[in-house]
């Protein structure tokens, strides 16, 4: 039980007696004490914790896209979004935009399958948001073995766009969710590798414990492991479908690629999806490589570790900016015949170093 | 697996224009493709049957929207041969500068869809920053940035205002040090040339044999330009070298035009400097003598404009006929596409700067 | 010999993608302390240099009804139409159709008394295509300097002549083409001195036919004439031809 659960529990239990006070003031006093009791409570705090992380996780994402058009604007001598204050209002504005369109499905999709394919990204894409701890106080679950279920669930995209892409019945689209498919699952193998030398120093798959080793050894991993966060970051830079990766949605040759066919809110939900994935890579690669909520005192160490991510992002925005998108037989080169080699000699390096017993 | 027949276009993102280009492939593939253009068509040469001379310019200037100056121009040297008019020396020597201008305003647009089509936003800006400051000088000469209407029958339609050459000196001397910033995001990155080398190759015997002129030509190593071996207005007394890149490919054809804008950089400050002073417009005679024909030709920025004219006895053309460089480059780019993927299609039409205003007319 | 101002530097790709990131950033840095090259129109706006060509705009008192602009438009979007004016009661003036207009500055170059001239306004947008269509009322706009476009020509002979510099062709006579009439086809019918807008046809009797009836013949006022071609356009047995400028 945590700060944010015990913070809750007062909320709730202060919640389940005014409740249980109007059923008692209608002389109801059976279930006004079935509201009072430990069970109701529980169930109501759990629900509470779900719905803040959700929500604050949410908003931090789309902060997300504020960002990388600010920063992008700049970088392009132009400015960014001008909507609101400082240009916040305009996702909320553009998902207003997408609500309102009319949806237009072609005649001949799969219907139960082209429905699908953006419900399972999108629902992917949050259930990551509830596993990602933001500090000892605010997380909503601490498994054991949280960075392989991460890493699990991650892996479930490239099946969704690859039906989504299927079902349109569309050219355009068949390639681009074969090429999808191909990109992402062979970025999965440098991505995982690149992952165990962590686990190695760190010693388990349990977010918190990795951040408690670094606080220990007085060292971020960037340090001792900076091939890997150099294939990490590569890696995530392809699963997350940003330039100089993104061929599966390029426009000059396949209009949106796999998307093509979706408009309107399924539309928006697909490309919220794809910043959410950006927003847990990114999150995973702070907590592994630099530190996670490790930092001076005088500031809450959730506003640290949301500083951390938003500084990392802000360098694949750069990398957005200045580099142009490589082709399949490039991608898939890289992947497997300069990644791969990269981040087994990283594994080799963090045997050594722990056997050595520097860490 | 079984082949199939692609439709890249007309509604498509690839910004060069109204065109589309049928490509079967076979998995990734590229085997046969065959363009199909005619979605502009405007009618343009039986429109100008029923105009008079100088209603004819600035009709011109709208079959290429990109670089339109060097159409009006090439049809005022056709009129001009026409109708046996003499142009003043300063009037060539101004036609010269702005010819240069307009040439780095074409090639700058080129970069811009360039990096577009190979997914970099910022190449796509930064060009059309610098492109706007070539407008704004045209702007204070002849008060319009896109269709100028300024070359007339017999010189140019006014003389330069009172900072032109200081304008002018101030403008080449920023871009020229901007220019090694676009090589640094182009030259200088192994993406780039992991896009753009050895794809797209047209040997200099096909490039010949199906009649393809300007920089596509020279990519391909053929040293042949218009302006040094049949020279036109002041080109004869300006000094400046031709480009040319041996290898075949698409990124021969994008060196060749990076080239190409320091040149002009060059010659605009030798002519500004030689400029002599005189009259810039000469009355050209109203009527053409009956049967007459004439032609002339010039160095688009895309290749070689060739305009066919004869006249009728009064002040309409008989005919006027429209060669333009890209209308043959269109079906050469089957060859270029043959073995190569469907991914580097916008690499090889983005390196052969395509303007369909003046493919359909 | 050409002198390179720019040393060329070697461009073989260097340190991966280093180069492109190092360019990037240095300009982020510069363009986020001084503000970046755009425009936030409508709420600031470019200024206009003299001499912009918006759309035509019309000097109403100037106009002498010759019609050069409605011939000389090469979309055909201009049209004299009547309207009431002051105190001279139903006068024709041009109405621009602004659909149509190409804003190529045509109007206002060949105009010969300066009433057409080029407007720098270019906010022109409508809800309606009979919005687009200007009358002589609402095309007026006020002639300030660089609205009106002065042409100066030279003669064929001079072209190579440096130190002339030209005669300005809305005044004067020496670059105008001015009408003459073939004798043997015209018959005298008046109609080209009706037309002419400025009063520089004469009709003068030159001699009496068989029948002791008089001849008359046009007869062209030099200094008076526009080269406006209305008598051209009206003569019914086309004996009227322009004879040019030597």
């Amino acid at each position: 039980m945590n700060g944010l659960f015990i913070f809750l529990q007062g909320i709730s239990v202060w919640l389940m007696s005014i409740v249980g006070w109007v059923f008692d003031f209608i002389t109801l006093h059976g279930f006004a004490d079935w509201f009072r009791s430990p069970g109701v409570v529980f169930f109501l705090t759990n629900f509470l914790a779900a719905l803040v992380v959700f929500i604050v996780g949410f908003l931090i994402s789309i902060t997300f896209i504020w960002e990388e058009r600010k920063i992008l604007g700049r970088l392009m001598d132009r400015r960014g979004t001008q909507v609101g204050v400082l240009g916040l209002f305009q996702n909320f504005a553009d998902g207003l935009k997408a609500f309102i369109k009319e949806i237009i499905i072609p005649d001949e999709v799969d219907k139960w399958i082209y429905d699908a394919a953006p419900v399972i990204l999108i629902g992917i894409s949050c259930l990551l948001i509830g596993l990602i701890p933001l500090s000892p106080d605010f997380a909503l679950a601490n498994l054991n073995g949280g960075l392989l279920l991460i890493f699990a669930i991650f892996s479930i995209a490239p099946f969704a766009i690859l039906i989504g892409g299927w079902a349109s019945n569309n050219k355009y689209t068949i390639m681009g969710g074969m090429r999808a498919a191909a990109q992402l699952i062979s970025y999965e193998v440098p991505l995982l590798l690149s992952l165990v030398g962590v686990v190695i120093l760190a010693g388990s798959f349990n977010l918190m414990d990795i951040v408690q080793a670094q606080q220990q050894a007085g060292v971020w991993f960037i340090i001792p492991q900076f091939l890997g966060c150099l294939v990490f970051m590569v890696a995530a830079i392809a699963e997350v479908e940003r330039i100089p990766f993104d061929l599966p949605e390029a426009e000059a040759e396949l209009v949106e690629g796999w998307q093509t066919e979706y408009g309107g809110m399924r539309f928006g939900l697909i490309m919220l999806s794809e910043y959410v994935r950006g927003y847990a890579a990114s999150m995973v690669a702070v907590i592994l490589f630099l530190g996670g909520w490790d930092g001076p005192s005088f500031i809450w160490p959730e506003i640290w570790f949301i500083i951390k991510v938003f500084i990392l992002f802000a360098v694949w925005i750069w990398v957005r900016g200045a580099l142009m998108r490589v082709t399949t037989k490039q991608i898939l080169g890289i992947g497997w015949k300069r990644l791969m080699p990269l981040a087994l000699i990283n594994l080799g390096i963090a045997i050594a170093i722990k056997m050595a017993g520097w860490l | 697996m079984s082949e199939m027949w692609l439709n890249m276009g007309p509604q498509h993102p690839m910004t060069h224009g109204l065109w589309n280009l049928r490509v079967k492939i076979d998995g990734e593939t590229i085997t046969e493709a065959e363009p199909v253009v005619g979605y502009l068509h405007r009618g343009w040469e039986k429109l100008t049957e029923t105009r008079t001379f100088p209603q004819i310019i600035p009709m011109a200037d709208r079959l290429c929207y990109g670089a339109s100056l060097s159409w009006s121009h090439c049809y005022c040297l056709t009129a001009e041969k026409l109708l046996d008019v003499e142009v003043p020396e300063r009037a060539k020597y101004i036609r010269t500068i702005v010819l240069e201008a307009q040439r780095i305003g074409s090639h700058l647009m080129w970069l811009a869809a360039l990096g577009t089509d190979l997914g970099s936003y910022t190449v796509f800006l930064y060009p059309m920053r610098e492109r706007e400051l070539f407008l704004d000088l045209m702007q204070d000469l002849c008060g319009a940035r896109l269709t100028y209407n300024y070359p007339r029958i017999g010189g140019v339609r006014n003389d330069v205002p009172a900072n032109f050459e200081r304008d002018f000196t101030r403008v080449l001397n920023h871009f020229e040090k901007k220019i090694p910033d676009y090589e640094a995001l182009c030259d200088e990155s192994t993406v780039f040339h992991m896009r753009m080398d050895d794809v797209g190759k047209l040997t200099a015997e096909q490039a010949i044999n199906l009649g393809v002129t300007g920089p596509n030509l020279r990519g391909s190593g053929v040293d042949y330009d218009i302006r040094r071996d049949d020279p036109y207005d002041a080109y004869s007394q300006i000094d400046f070298n031709v480009c040319v890149q041996k290898s075949c490919d698409a990124y021969a054809r994008y060196r060749v035009r990076m080239d190409e804008l320091y040149e002009s950089v060059n010659i605009i400050r030798q002519a500004i400097k030689d400029m002599p002073k005189g009259p810039v417009r000469v009355k050209p005679p109203r009527n053409a003598v009956k049967g007459k024909s004439d032609w002339a030709h010039t160095e688009d920025p895309r290749g070689e404009a060739f305009m066919y004219i004869i006249g009728n006895g009064d002040d309409h053309p008989y005919r006027l006929k429209v060669r333009s460089p890209i209308f043959v480059t269109v079906s050469a780019a089957a060859w270029m596409l043959k073995g190569y993927k469907v991914a580097d299609v916008p690499a090889i039409m983005g390196s052969v700067d395509m303007c369909l205003g003046e493919t359909d007319r | 010999m050409v002198e390179r101002t720019l040393k060329r530097r070697n461009l073989k790709p260097k340190a991966y993608m280093l180069r492109p990131m190092a360019v990037t950033l240095r300009e982020t840095i510069n363009h986020t302390r001084h503000s970046p090259n755009t425009v936030l129109y409508p709420w600031e706006k470019l200024v206009i240099q003299d001499g912009f060509r918006g759309r035509p705009g019309l000097v109403i008192d100037k106009c002498i009804e010759c019609g050069i602009c409605v011939r000389i438009c090469p979309t055909r979007c201009i049209e004299l139409v009547e309207i009431e004016w002051k105190d001279q009661g139903k006068i024709r003036r041009p109405q621009v159709n602004m659909g149509r207009c190409m804003v190529c500055g045509y109007c206002a170059e060949y105009c010969p008394k300066n009433a057409m001239i080029i407007a720098p306004d270019y906010e022109l947008a409508g809800y309606s295509r009979q919005d687009l269509i200007y009358d002589p009322i609402r095309l007026q706009y006020e002639d300030r300097p660089g609205c009106h476009i002065d042409v100066i020509e030279v003669k064929p002979k001079d072209a190579h002549n440096l130190s002339i510099k030209g005669y300005d062709a809305k005044t004067g006579n020496e670059l105008k083409d001015v009408p003459e009439v073939e004798d043997k086809m015209c018959i005298g019918c008046s109609k080209c001195e009706k037309v002419c807008p400025t009063d520089a046809v004469q009709m003068v009797q030159t001699g009496v036919n068989e029948k002791g009836r008089p001849i008359k013949r046009p007869k062209f006022d030099e200094d008076k004439c526009v080269s406006c071609e209305q008598c051209l356009d009206n003569c019914p047995k086309d004996a009227i031809k322009m004879k040019e400028a030597k």
